[in-house]
């Protein structure tokens, strides 16, 4: 009786650290970013409340942004006003703003309440399991993915280059959008994002 | 009164330790550094400038930010191994990723806190991409990020992300001449 229950527990012990370890993922490991000119496979997500939502249904006639935001980060925060601009600017122009929320502990409800206090319109997805952000080799908030029609990655980077809108310098995410729009080659397909990390599962 | 006799000397020892205790407490208190931390702005041409030199010992350098959770979660390690090995001749220096107007608040607050002696530095960029890029150009930016360069200024470790104490530890310990402390 006591060596099967010594089996048994052994026999559990192995099936848990195997668990774990396929689960595990090494702190800092993040999917290689999605190349320039790859494509994005349509994928669908829940939105704030809860309704899902394909990337079909959301792009926009002459391109998609895909912006990877949180509630907590200081960084994306103070983008928050930039974010929303650029999809109001863009959204009468044919480019569709959305938001993904990768982060493991901030939940739909605190998507919601966050996009309500800081006045986001643009539709937000809550990307649960980080699955979409794997996917793309997103790594930090703010993180912008701007795809054209066919879902072909045209610019991957960041919003702009400063977190102080008093610094601002160089536009990238709208340089690249202006020159898809007026058919132009865009000069700097990709600007490496800063932020905080995303808070993965 | 062999009780009395017995209960003198406790009470005078309660005595002598009550009067030694705030003895105690303000000789620990004289011994706390008393200098405020300060953290220098470094732009990207200065911080070349460290990275690039060729030096008597090994630098570690990591980058790091009070809005990064994992950069503060492994910060009392890093205080342990600069302790634990600036005696063994290795430079260890942190760069905040900050914003500069948290330079003489968020910043040096939190160093304090984790009582840091190593220099701290803040990155002075309106934009930080040269700098990510000279540090590392398959880097992305993403925080925290620890490098450990030899006396060539060549990186023998990096890692990205929370780092691995003992990993760590290891890649120092192939670098640093022990017994070589200043």
């Amino acid at each position: 009786m006591k060596r099967n229950l010594s089996i048994l527990l052994a026999s559990l012990f192995v099936i848990a650290g195997a668990i774990f370890t396929a689960g595990a993922r090494a702190e800092g490991e993040v999917p290689a970013p999605l190349a320039i000119g790859a494509t994005v496979e349509d994928f669908t997500l829940p939105d704030v409340d809860n309704k899902d939502r394909s990337l079909k249904s959301l792009a926009g006639k002459n391109g998609t942004v895909l912006l990877f935001i949180a509630v907590q980060c200081p960084v994306s925060n103070a983008y928050n006003e930039r974010m929303e601009k650029l999809a109001e600017d863009y959204k009468a122009k044919g480019i569709a703003v959305i938001g993904i929320n990768s982060n493991v502990a901030e939940d739909a409800a605190a998507v919601k309440a966050h996009a309500e206090q800081n006045k986001l319109s643009f539709t937000i997805l809550k990307d649960a399991g980080n699955k979409i952000a794997d996917k793309l080799g997103a790594s930090v908030t703010p993180e912008a993915y701007f795809l054209d029609t066919n879902n072909k990655l045209l610019y991957h980077g960041r919003i702009d280059n400063a977190r102080n809108p008093a610094q601002l310098e160089t536009s990238d995410l709208r340089n690249a959008l202006d020159a898809a729009l007026a058919g132009k080659a865009i000069e700097k397909t990709e600007a490496k994002a800063f932020g905080c990390s995303i808070k993965r599962a | 009164m062999r009780f009395t006799k017995a209960i003198v000397p406790v009470v005078v020892l309660i005595v002598l330790l009550c009067l030694g205790a705030p003895a105690q407490k303000r000789k620990y208190r004289a011994a706390k550094p008393t200098q405020p931390i300060v953290v220098s702005p470094i732009d990207t041409e200065a911080l070349k400038g460290l990275l690039t030199q060729q030096r008597q010992r090994p630098l570690l350098v990591n980058f790091w930010a009070t809005f990064c959770d994992p950069c503060r979660d492994e910060f009392p390690d890093l205080v342990k191994i600069d302790k634990e090995y600036r005696p063994h001749a290795l430079e260890f220096v942190t760069v905040s990723l900050d914003d500069m107007t948290d330079i003489k608040t968020g910043v040096p607050k939190f160093l304090d806190e984790m009582k840091a002696q190593m220099p701290a530095y803040l990155l002075n960029a309106t934009d930080p991409e040269p700098a990510i890029n000279l540090v590392d150009p398959r880097w992305q930016g993403d925080l925290p990020a620890t490098f450990l360069y030899n006396e060539k200024g060549e990186i023998v470790y990096k890692h990205i992300g929370r780092v691995n104490p003992a990993e760590l530890r290891e890649a120092i310990e192939k670098v640093v001449k022990k017994g070589d402390g200043q």
